[in-house]
Order: C-alpha cells, then structure tokens, then sequence
C-alpha cells in the first residue's frame, strides 16, 4: 500500500515535471493536454430519510423511520438498501385500520452522472427487493349497505389484531444524491412498486405494507417517495489520474 | 451551467413526488356486489312458469309491535320485488306486510278493498370483506320464510330457492298468486 502511494507520488511527480516541457513540444497544436491527479473518497453511505420523522410529528396516523445506505462496488454500481419501520392508520368510511411493522428493502443503483473530479454525486436509476413482516390491526368496521331503510348502520368497534402477516414486492427507484456541505448529502427518490405475494389475514385485507405504502384495490401497483440525508464515511480513498484538454490561448 | 441543469432536476422531481403523493378517492364503485337484497319473484299459480305481476302492490317492513316502518321502493312491474334486509348480528326475523290492490284501499270505494299478507322472514347476517373502497358486506344464511295464514291469503304457495343470500343476480324466494 505504501509502495503503491510512493509510487503515484513518482508518478505525479514526474508527470508535473513534464507537463511544462509536453505543452512546450506541442506548440503547433490549438489544444493542450493537461493532466490532474485528485483524491476520489467513497465508501459507506448511510442517511435517514428525513419526511418519515417529519410525518410522524405532524400526522397523527403516522409514526415511521428509515435508515438507507449504498456501497460504491464499481463507479456507476452502488450496492444500495433500506431499513424501516412504520405505523400507518387508514380510516375510510367503513374502515379504521392500522398496520404495524419493519421493512427491509435491497438492491442496486446505478449512477447516470458523469461525476466531476472527487465528486460522489448520484442521479441514479435502481432495482430493489422488498419484505415487509407486519401486523394489521382493524380497530372499527361498518358494514357497507346502500340500502338505509331500516337507518340502522351496524358497526363493530371491537379491535382484532392480525399477526404475521408478510409481503414481498420488487421496485424501481429514480433519485439524486447531491452533496451539499462536506460528506453530507441531501437526496430525493420516487419508487414504483409491485407486490409478487403478500398474506392476506382471513375474511380482510391489506390496507397499508410498511415499506410498499398503500394497497390499491385495483392491482399490484404501489408508490413511494423519499427524502433524504446521508453521510459519506471516506473508508477508500483513491488518486485519480484525469487528462484534461484545454484550449489554448 | 452544470449547476444550473442539475437544480432544474432537482425541482422537476420534486413536483413530480408532490403531485403523486395526491391519494386517489377511494369510492365504493356502484358495479360492486355489497349487501344484497332479497329477490322475491311471483309466479302464476295456474301457469307455474310464468311470471306474474301483482296489480298495486306495497310492501312494508314491520316492528316488533305491529307498526309499519314504511313504504319500500319497489320498481314495476311487480313481478319481482327486492327486499332490504337488516344486517345486526345474530338470527333476525323480520316481518313484511305485503298489500295487493293498495288502491282499492285508497280510493273511496267501499265496495272494493285491498288485501294484505304478513310474512315472517328469518335469516342470519354475515360479513364478508370485500375491499379498501367497500370495506364489509353482509350476506344471509338459514333463510326461513312463512306466511302467516288469514282468512283470505292471495299468496298461495312459497319456495325457498336458495337459504343462503349471496348476490342479487337470482331470485332467493318464489311466491305463487
């Protein structure tokens, strides 16, 4: 290791020696070649996102966090996943319904930017796994009649619990990661979501999936959305040789 | 100038999450099957196959003490009727006053009257999920008709055709007139 940093130390050395005398030879050309060395850090980023805490103070029927990380494995490959809990009440018309539970979200990212320099920037496309083990609890119900003749809605305000539920999706993340002050990064995602199983407790359904967001009765399809605020931990740090073509005045 | 296209996407992503975040109105879609009715259809006593209408007919639901709760809507022709069930717990019994000629009582003519027959359903609610929009249904099992006997009863014969209510798409009841 300290060879291989002797050695790029040589390098650049020799390199910023012979820039001058390069440019110098290439006199005829319009253009010159310039080379840069710079530090490339990555590593571990981890962030939380920062709408669930928000939410969670401001909703009543909200109460939910995530903590989300990515691994840079090649430049544009990031290793990338999410760990969440949440509770969300529902309430409809005929409904009060609250689900409980954690969720745990893997994939990859793949990072569109051309970064500049020491840049860790992403606008990023990804793929994730999703499971979610969670609980529903159905705290009312109101039997759905569109006759009212005898003006007796009958309902039930005995909760029941629903536990060991579980339900897997797969999902599509767009987002940016931007950095803002050093090693701090503010990012923003959306994610399209769908079920491929999900346990459905008996005579009932699933409203909400901690993770997968609210169930529509009319498929598979789901969405989210994120906010979020991560830290880079530097673990590699990496020189970079970069040839940079400049005009000539 | 990279700076600039960067800040443009950052504001393009987030009204695009701002307007999804909108949830749709979950509305009970009037195509659903929810609590049914109870299909009563009348028949010609004489020409058992055949359906026929009963002239002038009201029906009403009756309380534990006799009196009537109302007219319920019906839709001519009278050939085949739907009746609300309640949807409480347990076993239920629930009595129908069923009017034929209903204008020969309202009009001024002594001379012609209307005739009225009490059934007595009995049936037992239960709850089905049916989804986020409609939430529960009720559907009916062990349904028990009989009609009371008077001195001049215009339903003649009853059939059950089905003890359990699970959809309005066929008659569950069969009177013969």
């Amino acid at each position: 290791m300290k060879t291989k940093h002797t050695s790029y130390f040589v390098i650049s050395l020799l390199l910023v020696m012979f820039v001058p005398w390069t440019s110098f030879s290439q006199e005829t050309n319009n253009t010159e070649k310039d080379t840069l060395i710079f530090k490339q850090k990555y590593g571990l980023r981890l962030g939380i996102d920062i709408y669930k805490p928000v939410r969670s103070f401001i909703d009543d029927d909200y109460t939910g966090f995530e903590i989300n990380g990515d691994y840079r494995l090649t430049k544009r490959v990031y290793l990338a996943g999410e760990l969440g809990t949440e509770q969300r009440t529902t309430t409809t018309d005929y409904l009060d319904v609250t689900a409980k539970g954690s969720y745990f979200k893997a994939g990859f990212d793949y990072n569109f930017y051309q970064n500049w320099l020491d840049m860790e920037n992403m606008l990023y496309g990804g793929f994730r796994v999703g499971l979610s083990s969670f609980s529903q609890t159905r705290n009312s119900y109101t039997i759905y009649n569109t006759d009212q003749y005898y003006n007796e809605p009958v309902t039930f305000t005995e909760p029941q619990e629903f536990n060991g539920l579980s339900a897997i999706w797969a999902e599509l993340i767009f987002g940016m990661k931007v950095e803002v002050i050093n090693n701090f990064y503010v990012g923003v995602n959306a994610q399209l979501k769908g079920r491929i199983t999900e346990d459905k407790p008996e005579n009932f359904g699933n409203l909400h999936i901690p993770g997968f967001n609210k169930v529509f009765d009319s498929g598979r399809v789901g969405i989210g959305f994120g906010y979020n605020l991560s830290y880079l931990i530097p673990i590699y740090n990496k020189q970079k040789k970069v040839v940079v073509e400049k005009e000539k005045n | 100038m990279k700076h600039q296209n960067k800040y443009k996407i950052i504001l393009f992503l987030l009204i695009l999450i701002g307007t999804w975040s909108c949830e749709r109105d979950d509305i009970c879609a009037e195509t659903t099957s929810t609590t049914p009715h109870l299909n009563i259809r009348f028949y010609d006593i004489n020409d058992p196959e055949e359906l026929k209408a009963v002239r002038a007919l009201t029906v009403r639901a009756l309380d534990s003490d006799g009196s009537d709760l109302g007219d319920i809507t019906l839709s001519s022709p009278f050939d085949s009727i739907a009746l609300p069930l309640r949807t409480i717990e347990g076993l239920i019994t629930t009595r129908f006053a069923l009017e034929k000629d209903t204008d020969f009582r309202l009009d001024t003519d002594a001379a012609t009257e209307s005739n009225v027959d009490i059934i007595t359903i009995s049936y037992r609610p239960q709850y089905v999920y049916v989804s986020r929009a409609c939430g529960y249904k009720s559907i009916f099992t062990d349904l028990f008709i009989t009609v009371e006997p008077d001195d001049n009863n215009w339903i003649l014969t009853n059939e059950i055709l089905t003890t359990t209510i699970e959809n309005e798409n066929q008659a569950h009841i069969l009177f013969r007139h």
